[in-house]
């Protein structure tokens, strides 16, 4: 080939770029689908809890479906029960408060395995001195547990007595309604002597 | 320059001619064979007893081979020499090492063949998009890094001369890159892409293949993976080279600046976590996570939208089956294929799109319809600008175009539908499933017609590249001859 | 921007983010699961896959049967359903207890309700509602028991009692969850398709168990060889049209051995925390062994 080869001259211009600002849908757009991205994940995710599968939303989700033991007491309601009822002045981690609210945690009248003297606490109430874990309390405390039905309460003390490092066997709703029984029409709260002169467990 | 006359290429464009002609001739090649490979996948289901009497033809064998040599065999070694091209072109400076890049690029076809023979030969690991087995990984890996060092060293080593602009008169602030030091778009998206890949192969085959994860977490490292390949990856390699070219080609500035730097961060952002699907055995979290990013890449995908329409709109420039047809096929594409990733994440939606061809579909547009396409339009400019020579068959490039179009469009919009029409029966527990699978054969037919006609393209592709560097070479040997006769007859002559 | 350090610190910032999220959490939460016990048992689950299934899983990997078939199920929803066994013998107060949990039953015949016991009555909420119902019915006499059941398009298929969880798939490399259904779902296919020839007959002609099925035969892990005096104990009993030439026999090679022995080992029903279900009564224990495969003739 004898053509002449010609070189390039100039230098190729390379593309520039303008300087137009963002359209400011773009940002309101991205702004919404990060609204809706947020509360798709609420609504789906799980919050990052590793047991959660779709269909079901949380882990106390998941409990619902999980199987009763039948015979044994209903833990899960109890711990509604306690919750609503006996946390407000025991705490929800049964330390109860200093000079206020005696301690369930580790109390040897909770721990005790039979539960005849216990359970009469909450059905009529308690008042007058009483020694718990070594420690002396002078207090009333109302009869919290008279309104409770007989598996509330049964379900309720159950719980108290297996939480927070408790060892105690649970209670039955039949037990819970014999007391009542025995109890009968009684307004005025034991007191730790009466209790103390009670057997431990019902014949 | 005319058709018959050559033009020496610019120092800086013939820097990159050998890497280029590796990576492209390589690149090329595969995807021949990818297509191939992806037809006798396909006749099968026309077919199912079709080859089936070998194990390694297979459709559980030659369907993975094809991906695999259209992902690794053409689509990465081709987006990294239009990567290597833009890094030397925008940074007005030459390729850093050429022969060593041709090292790293021989070495990747290397990897490629070993890992392509290891799927025939039954190794493939069982994880989408990650089937080459370990010891082709490691060569593809070793390789990768080697290109990917020489891009950062061009880069770090880019003149910062100030230039004069272009001409166009519009009344528009603007600047040059290099007057103002400021980087160009597609240089952002190079460097991030050249950045992306070593860090997510090496994490994928790490935690997959050398010290394996326990249980369902391989999946889940797997979709991390190949979300981050196919959405984050190829778009930033992609993007690069649409970013340059568009306005390049059209005669106008690239609108603009911040848009693409939104394009950058929002797509880094929120793509990086695409890739779990809506039902996936994985604690609710993840998929909903997944969902979540899925859709915001409607944010990156329209303001890329935003940005092509911009730029192309007041263009006068013809694209004429070249180039830019390419490139804003390729655009057009992304936006396709960006709507259906961010719809079927929506969850009522991917209940009924999981598990069905509309995947497949979103997946074959962005890699054919935008990676594949607009990889053909940098080729198709780059390479004659590397040799100083057009193309021997200028023809076929407009066939090439029309072919990658139709089959494009065959291939993806019948499997979309048909991937609808496949889940809404799925959802319907009263249809049996074979009656399922009778209702997407009709739709598998068309993109069977589609596949033929982008392996027709890719085979015009084919030749066309292997043709220039033939001629390139030709004329380099004959050139020489000429000089040394020449100085042959002058001493004869000579007393 | 100005820099390639600013770009490689957005870049790694980002890749951190997912990398974090969905490769480093992943691995906290679920990598270092163990077996845990089966809900209601002591049984460990899952149980490591039999050493043949083992070897299934890479027959399964190497010939790609991912790209058809899906391995996991997926659940809409759960019902609980309160099943009556024994209508006790006080049916008036048994209606009248099924009456106040859901006054539509009132409506019913009570003859036709307390027919044809055990029958599911009543679909509840959770289990505390199901308790309650129970004690209601066991005060007024009657017998009965909760019955959890899965909703979804994949149960309704068939496909599993349950959707799949990370703990069906604790001992599996690689875990192939698949991402699309060209074929049915696997998942539960060793329950669903307990028998051993049938698996190894579709493999060589699936079309011959599977009218119109698009599934690409699998001849090659079979053989053909001339049959002896005595058909082998192995010999596929195909119908005519797929049948070898006369005085041929096909012959499965350890291979399709394998790989059926892994499909059959394919089940995830049991009930676990993340997954409860009630078990069939009198099923089988959640054992991944293959089912005994004999050569009697097809059905």
């Amino acid at each position: 080939m004898n053509a002449e080869l010609k070189t390039t001259s100039t230098i190729e211009s390379e593309p520039t770029s303008t300087l137009t600002t963002l359209p400011m849908w773009l940002v309101v757009l991205m702004l919404l689908l990060l609204f809706w991205g947020a509360m798709s994940f609420d609504r789906r995710g799980g919050w990052f809890e590793p047991k959660v599968y779709g269909p079901y939303v949380s882990v106390p989700d998941l409990e619902r479906f999980q199987p009763r033991d039948r015979g044994g007491p209903n833990l899960p309601r109890g711990k509604v029960v306690f919750e609503m009822t006996c946390a407000l002045c025991h705490n929800s981690d049964g330390m109860g408060k200093p000079g206020q609210f005696p301690p369930l945690a580790g109390s040897e009248w909770v721990n005790a395995p039979g539960a005849n003297r216990v359970l009469r606490i909450p059905l009529v109430g308690l008042s007058g001195p009483i020694k718990i874990k070594g420690q002396e309390w002078n207090l009333a405390m109302p009869a919290m547990g008279a309104a409770l039905s007989d598996d509330d309460l049964a379900a309720a003390l159950s719980y108290i007595r297996q939480a927070w490092g408790n060892k105690a066997p649970p209670v039955t709703a039949e037990k819970v309604k014999a007391i009542r029984a025995e109890l009968g029409n009684r307004a005025q709260p034991m007191s730790a002597d009466e209790l103390l002169r009670l057997p431990e467990e019902m014949k | 320059m005319t058709a018959t006359s050559s033009t020496s290429p610019s120092p800086i464009d013939a820097s990159c001619r050998l890497p280029l002609f590796t990576l492209f001739g390589g690149a090329a090649v595969w995807l021949a064979l990818s297509s191939v490979f992806g037809l006798i996948a396909s006749i099968k289901f026309h077919s199912p007893n079709f080859l089936a009497d070998c194990a390694c033809l297979t459709y559980g064998r030659v369907h993975p081979a094809s991906l695999n040599a259209f992902v690794y065999g053409f689509a990465i070694p081709a987006g990294l020499g239009v990567a290597l091209w833009l890094l030397a072109r925008l940074g007005r400076v030459t390729l850093a090492r050429p022969w060593l890049v041709v090292v790293g690029a021989k070495l990747w076809h290397v990897g490629v063949l070993v890992g392509l023979l290891g799927i025939f030969g039954g190794d493939a690991t069982g994880f989408e998009w990650l089937e080459m087995p370990r010891y082709a990984a490691v060569i593809l890996f070793v390789a990768f890094l080697l290109m990917a060092l020489f891009g950062f060293v061009t880069h770090s080593a880019r003149s910062r001369r100030c230039e004069s602009a272009d001409s166009s008169g519009e009344d528009v602030r603007r600047f040059t890159s290099a007057a103002t030091n400021e980087l160009y778009p597609s240089q952002w998206f190079v460097l991030a892409a050249l950045f992306w890949f070593p860090w997510i192969y090496s994490t994928a085959n790490l935690l997959l293949l050398v010290f394996p994860v326990r249980g369902v977490t391989q999946a889940a490292i797997d979709w991390w993976f190949s979300g981050n390949l196919l959405v984050v990856w190829l778009t930033l390699a992609g993007l690069a080279a649409s970013f340059y070219f568009m306005p390049k080609l059209s005669g106008r500035p690239l609108q603009s600046h911040y848009l693409a730097l939104f394009v950058f961060w929002t797509l880094i952002l929120f793509g990086t976590w695409v890739g779990i699907p809506g039902g996936a055995a994985l604690p609710a979290w993840m998929p909903a996570l997944s969902g979540v990013a899925a859709v915001m890449t409607l944010v990156p995908t329209l303001t890329i939208a935003a940005s092509a329409w911009l730029t192309l709109r007041g263009s006068t420039t013809k694209c004429a089956g070249g180039p830019l047809c390419f490139v804003k096929f390729g655009v057009f594409s992304l936006l396709l294929s960006g709507l259906m990733l961010a719809v079927s994440a929506v969850p009522q939606i991917s209940r009924v799109t999981d598990f069905t061809w509309f995947g497949t579909a979103q997946t074959q547009l962005r890699l054919y319809g935008f990676f594949a396409m607009t990889m053909f339009g940098a080729a198709y400019y780059i390479l004659p600008r590397v040799t100083g020579n057009e193309f021997p068959f200028a023809k076929f490039v407009r066939v090439h175009f029309w072919c990658g179009v139709l089959g494009t469009l065959l291939l993806a919009l019948p499997l979309a539908i048909g991937g609808v029409v496949q889940g809404l029966k799925l959802a319907n527990a009263g249809i049996a499933f074979t009656d399922v699978a009778k209702s997407a054969l009709m739709f598998l037919r068309l993109s069977t017609v589609g596949e033929t006609l982008l392996a027709l393209g890719n085979l015009l592709f084919l030749l066309n590249v292997t043709a220039l560097i033939v001629r390139h070479y030709r004329s380099v040997c004959l050139t020489a001859y000429a000089a040394a006769t020449a100085r042959l007859e002058t001493t004869e002559v000579k007393p | 921007m100005k820099s390639g350090a600013l770009i490689f610190l957005a870049a790694f910032l980002a890749l951190a983010g997912s990398w974090g999220g969905f490769v480093l959490a992943p691995q906290i939460q679920l990598g270092f699961n163990v077996q845990t016990n089966v809900v209601g048992t002591g049984e460990l689950y899952p149980q490591a896959r039999p050493g043949l299934a083992k070897q299934g899983l890479e027959v399964y990997r190497a010939n790609g049967c991912v790209y058809c078939h899906s391995q996991q199920v997926g659940q809409d929803g759960t019902l609980c359903e309160i099943v009556l066994t024994d209508a006790g013998t006080n049916a008036t107060a048994t209606l009248a207890a099924i009456a106040k949990l859901d006054s539509e039953l009132a409506k019913l015949d009570g003859v036709i309700l307390l027919a044809r016991l055990p029958k599911a009555i009543l679909t509840v909420a959770d289990m505390n509602a199901a308790e309650y119902a129970l004690k209601a019915l066991e005060a007024a006499g009657a017998k009965a028991e909760t019955h959890l059941a899965a909703i979804g398009p994949d149960i309704a298929r068939g496909w599993g009692r349950r959707r799949t969880v990370a703990q069906d798939y604790l001992f599996d490399y690689p875990v192939q969850l698949g991402s699309r259904r060209i074929g049915p779902d696997l998942a539960n296919v060793g329950l669903r398709l307990p028998d051993a020839n049938w698996q190894l007959r579709h493999l060589y002609a699936p079309q011959s168990e599977v009218q119109g099925s698009t599934m690409p035969s699998y001849r090659f892990l079979f053989e053909t060889r001339k049959a002896g005096a005595k058909p082998s104990p192995d010999a596929l009993q195909l119908p005519a049209v797929f049948a070898p030439a006369f005085g041929c026999e096909i012959v499965p090679k350890p291979e399709a051995k394998v790989l059926v022995a892994y499909l059959l080992s394919l089940r995830a029903d049991a009930p676990l925390f993340e997954a409860p279900l009630t078990p069939l009564a009198g099923a089988a224990a959640a054992t991944n062994a293959p089912s005994v495969s004999t050569n009697a003739p097809a059905k």
